[in-house]
């Protein structure tokens, strides 16, 4: 199971507060001591499992209504589901009427959900956002100056060819 | 349910544990607030009744998100801040109906487990 990323922080904070108390109390802390403070510790599993195994857990520190535990699922919520959807709907959305519009703001409102995750780990979250921004830096790049580029004085941008732009769409020249 | 593992047999020590672990940590913050490592001492000191340490975290998260502990950070001259745990008025209805129910169930089981004639 996937601890959120605020409750993951805490619980380690909290264990390694516990191993350092007990080191302090055994006072030493050699190979030997340490793993016995390791072993009485118990498995990580059995922690982590200790976390998910109350009805209305939410996985977040702060209290939070019980029923969002409910809709989440090994990271994936309704919130990053529908931010994963508006990202990879944003490029079929250029084809649309105001695509353009439509492009940009799916990509704005995706990220924004993206980080108002509390189940992502911010780790996750920079991944994300840098892929995002990348393949739309790319688009942009691609796509903006190449056509711009090539029109001529007064003519409408149009995609580069070799030699110049097309003859036939400039019957000024 | 307790999870349980491929192969483990049941014991029936380690359910009993399960059970009454909870309002054993709460009996421990009853006198005076506690911190996490305090409440393990007192409860392995007691007779075992934590076998792996590591799960009083998420127990006292859980306590905490329920309301039955308020928690205060308090400065320690032995290192870094320490969290203190302390009951709450829910917390201290749920010791005393356990305390009762406990009693109750404790006498049940021994009168069944005594020797007969």
């Amino acid at each position: 199971m996937v601890l959120a990323a605020d409750r993951r922080s805490e619980l380690m904070a909290e264990v390694r507060d516990h191993v350092d108390a007990a080191l302090t109390e055994a006072g030493r802390s050699d190979e030997a001591t340490v793993r016995n403070v390791l072993e009485r510790l118990g498995p990580p599993e059995d922690i982590v499992a200790a976390e998910g195994g109350q009805p209305g857990t939410t996985l977040d520190a702060a209290p939070a209504p019980s029923g969002r535990a409910a809709g989440t699922v090994a990271g994936w919520g309704a919130v990053e589901v529908t931010a994963v959807a508006l990202l990879c709907l944003a490029w079929p959305a250029l084809f649309l009427p105001f695509g353009f519009f439509l492009f940009v703001a799916f990509g704005i409102i995706g990220l924004v959900l993206v980080w108002a995750s509390r189940v992502w780990t911010t780790r996750r979250k920079l991944t994300a956002t840098i892929c995002v921004v990348a393949l739309y830096a790319l688009l942009i790049m691609l796509t903006t100056p190449v056509s711009m580029k090539c029109s001529t004085g007064g003519g409408p941008p149009e995609p580069c060819t070799p030699g110049g732009p097309s003859p036939i769409v400039n019957p000024t020249q | 349910m307790p999870r349980m593992v491929a192969g483990e047999t049941r014991d029936p020590t380690t359910e009993l544990r399960r059970g009454v672990l909870e309002h054993c940590v709460l009996a421990v913050m009853r006198k005076k607030e506690s911190y996490a490592y305090e409440i393990v001492r007192v409860l392995s000191d007691a007779g075992g009744l934590v076998t792996s340490e590591g799960t009083i975290y998420p127990l006292l998260s859980r306590l905490r998100r329920d309301g039955l502990v308020d928690t205060t950070w308090r400065e320690s001259e032995t290192g870094p801040p320490r969290r203190y745990y302390r009951l709450t008025s829910q917390g201290q209805r749920s010791l005393d109906a356990f305390v009762e129910d406990w009693a109750r169930f404790r006498d049940a089981v021994d009168a069944v487990l005594a020797p007969r004639g």
